[in-house]
């Protein structure tokens, strides 16, 4: 196995949650730069209400111009502890920038979130970015060493979540839980239900024997089903003449391989394709329903066939 | 359309399901737009019912199906699903509710001895410092950082003390004093020692012994003068509250500590996750102490000039604070 392989393999089991109904969800993790830019987000937010509650003071006359640093920096503070907990619990794992990047926290077991855990990793924020962090921009020639342990501090939190494959934060692996990316369902049309075109739909049916549908595996089939939705979507006309040549060419490869020995005019490879995808689907979930799983065509040479 | 027997046996299988997956589609969609509080009865009914079939139709898609899109399609819709189905559901006045009533007070009470030792650290603390000075007024020097004296040192005059601690001027009251209170340096050091008992106890025991240390000193050079008891009354309004808070974030650190010390049976992180379920309830109620500490500081402290009233509203918090810990959240048997 490559490098990249295992990488990719560790990355999806990674992804897997199994809830309590016990079926596997694959939910793929959120990456380090969309969390981050969530982050921007939610600060540019909680910073302007700040702002402007610190505007009103002004005007009323409540605050004088020398406290004015500690009173902001105190606003921004009691502002944004509640807002992250309270936002996550009542949106249910979301911030309003982590909705705008559609990501969500998620309970690492696979059970439902708790308050406990948002308000640990929520708090454990504070310790690991934005007090260090507060430390290190208000830079002083007198606690330079302060300074240079909050920022040693800060690049080790922010180096924690590159180096385990959840993208867990010291806060995440307190409390349990980790990012994910919605998921977007959409249901696309079921190709073996696919209507036949009506200019070819007068013509006799493509017959498949079984000798010949057994020399390909899932990966070749979804290849093709891949291959025959991008069909389905209009193109001009300049990619309509190489899509055809695509298609015959495909056909051609199909037609030798399987040993498929009636010619297939060009007006109907498409449908070719069509049938020949519904015989080796239903061919295939067939055998893996025998318990014979074929990943691809090299099936037959592997040592074990059922893995 | 092609007619059903010719069919192959998953695309008849998504063909049976595929009007209830849409209709749990839009049971999800609506739930996570508006809150599933707006769901009509039958609709959530159908919610969680809907998701427990279209998990088991996953399960079932996986083996039987080769249909790339139906599987990429029942993943996710599932996975929506399932999201919206365990989402917390919990009033956020509950949550406070139960914090306040219940949770809080249990977890104090359940780390008593971690806040003991708290104390401990601190009242050793201040014991070394006020011996200390009694014996050099020099050590004066070495604890107190020249930030925090603000000018009150053994050279200063007792007028000059005095003078700090029955202050009138207005401008020290109100909203910015406030602020700047809350962001002085006993919050930092709450902080600190709440954060740094994660690493094996030493750094917020020593701490919080070393803010003992320079409590002990200060009230020493006060004593000295024959002061004593008016900062106590200056100390109290606040430093009760204030002190304390400080012991019970070092009693959390020291909590953490304790786990990656002595995990027991579990292993670290495992320990480190269950200690952390009474020790963030500690730093919460630390938070909220400060706070009340700094709301005091900024405006009782010089609103209130007379020695016998501080005293009265620094240890009546103090004791308020202690009936909540010993007397909330106990089961009436």
């Amino acid at each position: 196995m490559t490098r990249a392989q295992k990488r990719a393999a560790r990355a999806q089991s990674a992804a897997q949650i199994i809830p309590p109904e016990g079926v596997p969800l694959t939910l793929p993790i959120a990456g380090v730069g969309v969390r981050i830019a969530a982050q921007f987000t939610d600060i540019f937010i909680t910073g302007a209400f700040a702002l402007s509650i610190l505007i009103l003071l002004g005007m009323l006359g409540l605050t004088g111009v020398s406290a004015l640093g500690g009173l902001a920096a105190l606003l921004f503070f009691v502002i944004r502890i509640p807002y992250y907990v309270l936002s996550e619990l009542a949106w249910n794992g979301q911030t309003i920038g982590k909705r705008m990047l559609k990501i969500k926290v998620v309970s690492h077991t696979g059970g439902p979130l708790t308050t406990h855990a948002l308000v640990l990793r929520n708090i454990m924020k504070e310790a690991e970015v934005f007090l260090p962090g507060t430390l290190v921009l208000t830079l002083d020639q007198n606690t330079q060493i302060a300074s240079w342990i909050s920022f040693l501090w800060i690049m080790m939190a922010l180096a924690i979540p590159f180096l385990n494959p959840h993208r867990m934060r010291l806060g995440d692996m307190l409390a349990g839980t980790h990012v994910v990316h919605l998921p977007q369902p959409i249901l696309l049309a079921d190709l073996a239900r696919a209507k036949p075109d009506p200019a070819v739909s007068d013509q006799k049916g493509f017959v498949f024997l079984s000798h010949q549908l057994d020399h390909y595996g899932r990966f070749e089939l979804q290849t093709l089903e891949s291959f025959l939705r991008a069909q389905q979507q209009p193109g001009n006309s300049a990619s309509h003449k190489q899509r055809r040549e695509t298609l015959a060419a495909i056909v051609e490869r199909i037609r030798k391989k399987i040993g498929f020995a009636q010619a297939v005019p060009p007006a109907d490879h498409l449908a070719f394709l069509q049938a020949f995808y519904n015989a080796q689907r239903g061919h295939l979930e067939q055998r893996q329903l025998f318990g014979d799983r074929r990943h691809d065509k090299h099936y037959s040479t592997k040592d074990t066939p059922g893995e | 359309m092609v007619d059903n027997a010719t069919l192959i046996r998953s695309a008849r299988f998504r063909q049976e399901r595929e009007a209830d997956w849409l209709r749990l589609e839009g049971l999800v969609m609506k739930a996570e737009k508006s809150g599933a509080q707006t769901l009509q009865f039958d609709e959530a009914r159908d919610l969680a019912s809907l998701y427990r079939q279209a998990t088991t139709s996953l399960a079932i898609a996986r083996e039987i199906s080769l249909d790339k899109a139906l599987l990429a399609y029942l993943e996710a819709l599932a996975a929506r699903a399932y999201l919206s189905v365990y989402a917390p559901q919990e009033r956020l006045g509950g949550v406070f509710g139960r914090f306040f009533a219940t949770s809080a007070p249990q977890a104090m009470r359940r780390s008593a001895l971690y806040i003991a030792l708290g104390f401990l650290c601190m009242g050793l603390g201040a014991l070394v410092g006020y011996l200390l000075y009694m014996e050099s007024a020099d050590w004066y020097y070495v604890f107190m950082p020249p930030g925090l004296a603000d000018g009150r040192g053994p050279e200063a005059s007792t007028a000059s003390l005095l003078a700090v601690i029955y202050d009138t001027d207005p401008q020290a009251a109100g909203l910015g004093a406030f602020a700047t209170f809350l962001f002085s340096h006993n919050t930092r050091i709450a902080i600190f020692v709440f954060g740094l008992g994660v690493f094996a106890c030493l750094p917020a025991i020593l701490l919080t012994f070393y803010n003992g240390l320079i409590f002990g000193s200060f009230y020493a050079l006060h004593v000295d003068r024959g002061i004593g008891w008016d900062l106590g009354g200056w100390l109290s309004v606040h430093g009760v509250t204030e002190l304390s808070a400080i012991c019970i974030a070092c009693g959390g650190g020291l909590q953490l500590g304790a786990a990656v010390l002595f995990p027991g049976q579990y292993s670290r992180k495992e320990a480190l996750r269950l200690a952390g379920k009474d020790a963030v309830k500690l730093a919460l109620v630390a938070a909220l102490m400060l706070l009340v500490a700094a709301l005091l500081e900024g405006f009782a402290r010089q609103l209130v000039q007379d020695r016998t009233t501080r005293y009265v509203i620094g240890w009546g918090v103090g004791l308020l604070w202690l009936a909540w810990f010993t007397l909330g959240g106990r089961r009436k048997t």
